[in-house]
């Protein structure tokens, strides 16, 4: 069997003041697909999220990449091959949309008209017209609009993976529920792996195609979303989906 | 960039040139500066020497600049010499006191003393007429007796040096009612106003011409004798004999009458030092009539004198610009990297920023007073002053810029695999940008403020006419330096609020 794209194996991450994010937490991603992360405030599901791109390091165990232990890859390559959203899209303000989208091809040396043309095409991409916000600058947009901006600087330089951070937790409901539909048209068009971290449940039942619970930095259960909701592992779980009713 | 700012920066540190040109200090008073204005005068006009005349605050200012070769000759007084500089005990005969001061100053630092010109500026003490007639006072004996119901004002360093009030008490047993600090001027307004009634004075004084003041006798030959020379580098007067042969010919020439109608001149009818020296000089003899030597009369109002003035105040301006950029420039280049370097070692920075902050309480006079002996006069110690002001506002500024700026855009700049240099360049800098600017037009501000005391240790600057100012006691001098250095203090402050608005970056506010 192929190693998965991206795994955690064992991994347990330790703050100052021992503070427990992670224990002993495995999971894995496999190609083209899309794992949610969920779990509260504190369950460690971001601190997990970080370990992909090395932003954070694990305190024991190993995070790999195609099999390859992530300490071997240089972190600053691995993050330019890894597209990442974070919460309100985490845009430059002093730089327009264009350079925004821009900045990985930049970074990797891509020419001019290369750049351009792949930013352009991203724009149309995740539905804003070049010509009208190519050259605006992040406060001029609407949030939903800066957070499909935050998609397209994520996927500029085709990544194999994008970390997505809670990417529609600061959006109000209708906005939200747009850009859910956007996100679940892009990932069907492109077949990027993601790896998407959330705390709403309905939210990770609609763009997951796998799901992993964390609470307290524990994995609680890591399957389909038809898996969790036929057979709950632990209470926790019962709960959460109980609470969520509506998760149909 | 840096080419230019590098030219602007070896620009003002070299702004004293280092070629030909005879410095003559002098301490900060009327007859001091006029002697100075002679000299300088007496040796341009027989060896064709530039020379340029050098305030500087004090005695120990002139004596620092004089070792260190940084001017070649100032006024000083063989008490003086004798008293505050080798510190030793008072002596009664002239000829002693010149003998002493002569040989200790050659043999310790290879200064000489020239022959003396003519007048003994000794301490005196001098009463209101209506407080001598009063208590029948001709004499300090007299004074001593009606002492405990007077009211005295001295000098600051009088009530402390041997040959003032301690000695006084000492010798004719002298116990005032009250007695009181004053500065010199301040002290004839209120004897003259019986304010106070026995004030310290100097025989030369052109004040006691002025106010109704009776000269009191020093019966018992207290007062030790205060004989005015050039005190000169040696290695000058091996080099160019022709300045001692110049100085000589002021020697004998200056007698006390003399010497108070002049300073009376300078000191209350405020007549240019200039003039007063080139007309005493013509007077004397000593050099000859030089046709139309300037407008006459006392500049009848505020704005006349700055238009009689407006070149020296220009040159004035652009030294004080010259001075606040270099402090500032200095600052700045010193705070940047520091900020930088805070921002990676963040544990460092409270205790180092609250370590710079101190530099904010030093007293700006007491700093400029301590760089003297480590760095001379002129422009080297002003700008190291203001350099060590600038540096706080600045990096405090840019560190918390630098590290407050946007934190969800560095995070994603990191995530998407910008390096450590590279985020600090292209967002941390950039966002921090319109709050380092504030701290640079900060530092702008104090600093041209701080510069007018740079006049202090010679460097020049609107400083100058302030120093003067106060103490002629001429207010249209004072504001003369004063308001053009508040309003270039403005006028800094808003091109750097332009500047500001300039490195804003785009984006930064919402346009609709």
């Amino acid at each position: 069997m192929a190693a998965p794209l991206l795994e955690a194996v064992h991994v347990t991450r330790v703050f100052s003041g021992n503070i427990r994010a992670l224990d002993d937490v495995s999971v894995a991603v496999a190609d083209g697909e899309t794992l949610v992360l969920i779990g509260e405030s504190g369950s460690g599901k971001t601190t997990l999220l970080r370990l992909f791109n090395r932003l954070e390091e694990p305190t024991a165990g190993e995070v790999r990449i195609r099999g390859r232990s992530a300490r071997e890859e240089d972190p600053i390559g691995l993050r330019r091959r890894t597209g990442y959203v974070p919460q309100e899209g985490g845009l430059l303000p002093h730089w327009t949309v264009a350079r925004n989208v821009g900045l990985v091809p930049r970074l990797l040396g891509w020419d001019e008209p290369r750049q351009r043309a792949r930013t352009d095409e991203l724009l149309d991409l995740v539905g804003l017209k070049p010509e009208t916000y190519r050259d605006r600058h992040p406060l001029e947009l609407s949030g939903g609009q800066r957070q499909r901006v935050a998609f397209a600087r994520a996927l500029a330089a085709h990544p194999d993976v994008v970390l997505l951070d809670e990417p529609f937790g600061a959006l109000d409901a209708i906005t939200r529920l747009e850009l859910q539909e956007e996100f679940l048209r892009l990932k069907g068009r492109l077949g990027t792996t993601m790896v998407l971290v959330t705390h709403d449940l309905v939210e990770a039942f609609r763009v997951g195609d796998r799901i992993a619970v964390l609470k307290d930095g524990r994995l609680h259960q890591d399957g389909t979303p038809e898996a969790i909701r036929g057979a709950p592992a632990t209470d926790y779980v019962r709960a959460l989906l109980a609470t969520a009713g509506a998760a149909r | 960039m840096i080419r230019l700012t590098g030219a602007l920066l070896a620009g003002a540190l070299l702004l004293p040139p280092q070629d030909e040109t005879l410095r003559i200090g002098h301490k900060n008073f009327a007859e001091n500066e006029l002697l100075a204005e002679m000299f300088a005068r007496v040796i341009a006009d027989r060896t064709g020497l530039r020379v340029k005349r050098l305030p500087l605050a004090d005695t120990l200012p002139c004596l620092q600049a004089l070792k260190a070769g940084e001017i070649a000759a100032y006024p000083e007084y063989t008490g003086t010499g004798l008293v505050a500089i080798l510190g030793e005990a008072p002596l009664r005969s002239r000829r002693e006191a010149l003998y002493r001061v002569r040989t200790e100053f050659q043999a310790r630092w290879d200064l000489l003393w020239l022959a003396p010109l003519g007048f003994n500026n000794a301490y005196e003490l001098a009463v209101p007429r209506q407080i001598a007639e009063r208590h029948g006072l001709k004499t300090l004996s007299d004074l001593a007796k009606a002492a405990p119901q007077l009211r005295a004002a001295f000098g600051f360093d009088f009530t402390s040096r041997d040959d003032g009030l301690p000695g006084l008490r000492r010798v004719y047993g002298m116990e005032f009612k009250e007695v009181r600090s004053m500065q010199q001027n301040l002290k004839y307004q209120a004897a003259g106003e019986r304010a106070v009634d026995c004030i310290d004075v100097y025989t030369t004084d052109g004040l006691l011409l002025v106010h109704d003041l009776v000269v009191l006798e020093d019966d018992r030959k207290f007062f030790p004798p205060y004989e005015a020379a050039p005190l000169v580098r040696g290695d000058v007067l091996r080099r160019r004999p022709e300045v001692g042969a110049a100085l000589g010919l002021l020697a004998g020439a200056l007698d006390e009458a003399r010497m108070r109608r002049l300073n009376r001149r300078v000191q209350e009818d405020r007549e240019p030092v200039e003039r007063v020296a080139q007309e005493a000089l013509e007077e004397l003899g000593i050099i000859g009539t030089r046709a139309g030597s300037g407008p006459s009369g006392r500049s009848a109002s505020f704005v006349s004198y700055l238009v009689d003035h407006r070149g020296k105040l220009a040159a004035q301006t652009v030294e004080h610009l010259a001075l606040s950029g270099a402090g500032l420039l200095l600052g700045v280049l010193v705070a940047m990297p520091l900020a930088f370097l805070l921002e990676r070692r963040r544990a460092l920075a409270e205790p180092v920023i609250r370590a710079v902050s101190l530099t904010q309480t030093i007293p700006s006079l007491a700093l400029l007073a301590f760089m003297i002996p480590l760095f001379g006069i002129g422009p080297a110690p002003a700008i190291l002053a203001l350099w060590i002001y600038s540096i706080f506002p600045v990096l405090r500024n840019a560190y918390t810029g630098i590290r407050d700026a946007d934190p969800r855009a560095v995070e994603a700049a990191t995530a998407l695999g910008m390096t450590g240099p590279q985020v600090l360049r292209s967002v941390r800098l950039p966002l921090a940008a319109p709050v380092i600017m504030a701290g640079v037009r900060t530092a702008a501000v104090l600093t041209v403020g701080t510069a007018t005391l740079a006049a202090f240790v010679g460097a020049g600057g609107l400083g100058e006419p302030i120093v003067s100012g106060l103490q002629k006691a001429d207010p249209h001098v004072i504001l003369s330096g004063a308001l053009p250095a508040a309003a270039l203090a403005l006028v800094v402050d808003a091109v750097l609020a332009g500047a500001e608005r300039l490195v804003r970056p785009r984006g930064l506010e919402r346009r609709r």
